[in-house]
């Protein structure tokens, strides 16, 4: 860290780490449990598989309330903004690139969305606000969209944006070559034209009904600069419109990123917006404690929130998130292809009793695949499966399969046995598995529980049988379609799920621009896999963003915690907090 | 002399080779992939996946990627990252990382060696001296616990209890402190025993009690004798330890959030970034092939017996 940040330098409030937290970390240290944090946190290569982490790509991961009781400090309240300081935010990992193609995994969209804008973007609540264009129109075929641009718009190197660079963006996400991560976000899209500098028209082939909050929120890129730098240079020295510019960036160590005077909704009041690179967990929770930082975009371990919650000194946006902690089942064993059997797992496992003994009591039960906090398409009127053993032995009982010598089922003799998948070192997800493991064995099914190095793709291939991980199964940035997942041909069809039902619910869900007929269609997915069971879906984690109460201009509350980061744009820094 | 040498360096290079073919194919049988990880949870086509494939020469046979691997280095170019640094040189980003290994390295070094060696003799002459019960007992301890507990019980202690130092980063040389003396600590107590073991063994030989029977003084007797003697074993230890300098560094920059050469590779190792990993392994097997031969070659000069022909 630089000398000249005044804010980091004297810890907020003389908070220091009793010395009851010291024994128990001490204790927790010493019988190793504080090498698997360690060792978590150099496994965050694969951050959709990291234990205490919310998938790569889901940014929006949060939901619901602000807890209650942990009001947020809300903006204005406590006196007037304060122009000046540096926030500075934690990240677990070296931040390979600043471009928004890199803005999958929440640390690095967390710095790229200060520094870009979309034409429209997803806010804290998962609504759609209008950024650079002023407003959108969309036919009533849903085949054409036509927004009208924001003027007077400029970008870090002091050239206007106009309808040019929305065009050479979109362009570029769709071009094939390019592998852009955002090139589905523009599925069915047809043509983009600049019909006036200031008018942008898009036309689909077939109606995407996901476009508006896929394709429309994705980052502006200048196309002055970026078609002469090319990508690879883009990524480590970005021009966009947002609030922050790029200043320095060493990517094992810090971004910082300072204000722009020129920004269109006014210069932020932050002088300067840092990420520090922490990749020990237990190490970020004591930065927040001794105010050498003022949050953690990545997750801390779920006792270190409740704990700095506790004091008293943070403000706590805290929500389950969208991502879905599951068991994707293999639907080609013939042991897991009967949908009875997949009920009876679910009646089987106590699942309160997993987030309580597991995960501190920090997480809600799953009903289906859509996650409660996402209240417009989230459909309550599900078969439930409460826990219930004995209805779970009566459903297998029933569809044949029998108690043999060894406690274990089978039929025609298959085993009801198999093998699930928890990734090396999840220190969070193993003792789930364990835990389920049991109620299964009560019910008489085999689950065995082994390490893998790479569970999604292990069941991407077919190579397990079951694993345990989260996953968005429609939902992300609050659209909910889920034909990644649970379509036939979904790349991320872990399960090996077909349903002709199911894809052709997703097909209407995607064709369908009227907002309450789609919403008919997604409650009827979620009525469908809540039947099917696909996977059996456990729980939502409870998802924590942190500010210390330094921080002013926070939203009042927020559905989406993570989200919050967009918004720092407003922040300010209360330097008699 | 010269000789012998090159004959080492030769054999150092097809050690190194060896090592490169090894990591190669251990890295590419692994289970698990670039791309995947790549992508995470991004919405994507197989053909995108395939097109990354084709992109980063992932679908070639992998003896052919190694080919060209090889075939780019003998020209000087270790490539290009894929994933940690997608398009940054992969020299670029060793060159960056590494002096802060290396000075971390070199100052722990330093400091263990000058706090060890005194600490050493004096706990060998002063057998069961009180002054050698703490330096056995601490030396235990220093072998004994754990060098990432150590970090996290002092960022506890000093950064957030006593809050004289920062709990991570280089903000200023302060931050050096605490990586340094962790780093340090297990050399030490290492380096400590060996050094009390070796003086006490010289001090009981009878070339010992002859030269104090001359009338050799104490200092003279323990500059001469005792400290050349028992310097054989040190420079062994020492040369033997380079070999896990990186190990025990990774520890350390990963607690400490230290932006060096361990935390490259330990990210390139978990993300698959197959050229990265090969730079770093390839840079530590010469480091490890030159440090051998070095220690070979001190020998010679600490002990007059060996000669090399």
């Amino acid at each position: 860290m630089d000398a000249h940040e005044p804010f980091h330098l004297h810890p907020l409030g003389g908070r220091k780490t009793t010395r009851r937290t010291f024994v128990v970390r001490a204790a927790l240290a010493l019988t190793g449990a504080a090498s698997l944090p360690l060792l978590a946190a150099c496994g965050g290569g694969s951050s959709e598989e990291n234990p205490a982490t919310e998938p790569a790509g889901d940014q929006t991961g949060g939901s619901t309330q602000a807890s209650p009781g942990t009001g947020s400090s809300g903006s204005g309240a406590q006196g007037e903004p304060v122009r000046g300081g540096t926030l500075i935010t934690l990240g677990h990992t070296d931040v390979p690139g600043l471009s928004p193609e890199d803005a999958g995994p929440t640390v690095e969209w967390s710095l790229v969305t200060q520094i870009h804008n979309g034409l429209l973007e997803i806010d804290e609540n998962y609504e759609l606000e209008s950024v650079l264009a002023e407003r959108h129109e969309v036919a009533e075929d849903g085949l054409t969209y036509t927004f009208t641009l924001r003027q007077g718009v400029k970008f870090h190197d002091g050239e206007e944006f106009n309808a040019d660079d929305v065009v050479y963006s979109y362009e570029w996400y769709r071009n094939p070559e390019n592998a852009s991560i955002e090139q589905q976000s523009f599925a069915g899209v047809e043509s983009v034209e600049a019909t006036d500098p200031y008018t942008v028209v898009v036309r689909m082939s077939e109606p995407n009904a996901a476009f508006l909050i896929r394709g429309a929120t994705a980052f502006i890129i200048p196309e002055h600069y970026h078609s002469q730098v090319g990508q690879d240079q883009y990524r480590t020295a970005p021009i966009g419109t947002g609030a922050f510019k790029l200043k320095e960036w060493r990517a094992a160590e810090y971004t910082l990123l300072e204000a722009f005077d020129d920004h269109f909704r006014g210069r932020p009041y932050l002088d300067e917006y840092r990420l520090n690179v922490v990749p020990e967990p237990s190490v970020r929770a004591i930065a927040l404690e001794t105010g050498e930082a003022h949050s953690s975009v990545w997750q801390l371990a779920v006792e270190d929130n409740q704990r700095l919650e506790a004091t008293g000194e943070f403000t706590v946006f805290k929500a389950p998130s969208v991502s879905v902690n599951h068991f994707p089942l293999n639907h080609n064993l013939p042991q897991l292809a009967e949908k009875e059997v997949r009920q009876a797992m679910m009646y089987a496992i106590d699942r309160q009793a997993v987030i309580d003994d597991v995960f501190n009591g920090e997480a809600v039960i799953a009903t289906s695949n859509i996650a409660p906090v996402l209240e417009s398409w989230y459909n309550p009127n599900v078969k439930e499966y409460p826990y219930d053993p004995d209805e779970a032995r009566r459903i297998l009982d029933e569809a044949g399969w029998t108690v043999g010598s060894d406690g274990i089922r089978e039929k025609n003799g298959v085993k009801l046995s198999f093998t699930c998948g928890v990734i090396t070192g999840d220190q969070a997800r193993r003792p789930e598995a364990e835990l389920v493991q049991q109620y299964l064995r009560e019910v008489g099914i085999d689950m065995q529980v082994r390490e893998v190095p790479d569970a999604s793709g292990g069941m991407r291939q077919g190579d397990l049988d079951a694993a345990v991980f989260n996953w968005t199964y429609g939902g992300s940035g609050g659209e909910p379609d889920p034909s990644d997942t649970l379509r036939s041909d979904g790349f991320n069809n872990f399960s090996h799920y077909r349903s002709e039902r199911m894809d052709e619910l997703i097909d209407q869900g995607l064709r369908e621009v009227d907002p309450e007929k789609r919403r008919e269609i997604y409650n009827e997915i979620q009525a469908l896999v809540a039947e099917d069971v696909p996977f059996l879906y456990m729980m939502y984690w409870q998802w924590y963003t942190l500010y210390s109460k330094q921080v002013k201009g926070l939203p009042e509350s927020a559905l989406s915690p993570t989200q919050t980061y967009r918004k720092a744009y407003q922040f300010w820094l209360d330097p008699n907090a | 002399m010269l000789r012998y040498v090159v004959v080492r360096l030769a054999q150092g290079l097809v050690a190194i080779f060896l090592v490169s073919i090894v990591t190669f194919s251990l890295m590419h049988l692994a289970p698990g992939d670039p791309v995947s990880l790549f992508v995470g949870e991004a919405q994507v086509t197989q053909e995108q996946v395939d097109m990354l494939r084709h992109k980063w020469g992932l679908d070639q046979p992998v003896y052919r990627q190694y080919l060209r691997w090889l075939g780019n280095l003998l020209r000087g170019d270790f490539g290009q990252s894929l994933i940690i640094r997608p398009g940054a040189s992969v020299a670029n980003i060793i060159k960056e990382a590494a002096p802060l290994t290396i000075k971390l390295n070199l100052l722990a070094l330093f400091f263990s060696v000058a706090l060890a060696l005194p600490a050493g003799i004096i706990a060998g002459i002063k057998r069961n001296s009180l002054f050698d019960y703490v330096s056995v007992v601490g030396s235990t301890l220093g072998v004994a616990l754990p060098n990432f507990w150590v970090a996290l019980v002092s960022i506890i202690v000093f950064g957030s209890m006593l809050g004289w130092l920062p709990t991570y980063g280089l903000s200023s040389w302060t931050g050096y402190i605490l990586p340094v003396a962790v780093l340090a600590l297990d050399h030490t107590a290492v380096l400590t025993r060996l050094m009390r073991g070796a003086t006490q063994e010289v001090l009981g030989q009878e070339y010992v009690t002859t030269a104090r029977a001359k009338g050799l003084g104490q200092a003279a007797l323990l500059s001469r004798h005792v400290v050349r003697n028992a310097l054989l074993p040190i420079v062994t230890v020492i040369g033997y330890r380079i070999a896990f300098l990186l190990s025990g560094t990774i520890v350390i920059e990963t607690v400490f959030a230290l932006p060096g050469l361990g935390r490259v590779f330990i990210n390139s190792v978990y993300r698959f970034d197959y050229q990265v990993v090969q730079a770093v392994v390839l840079l530590l097997a010469i480091v490890v092939v030159l440090g051998n031969l070095l220690t070979d070659l001190v020998y010679t000069y600490v002990d007059p017996r060996i000669r090399i022909r």
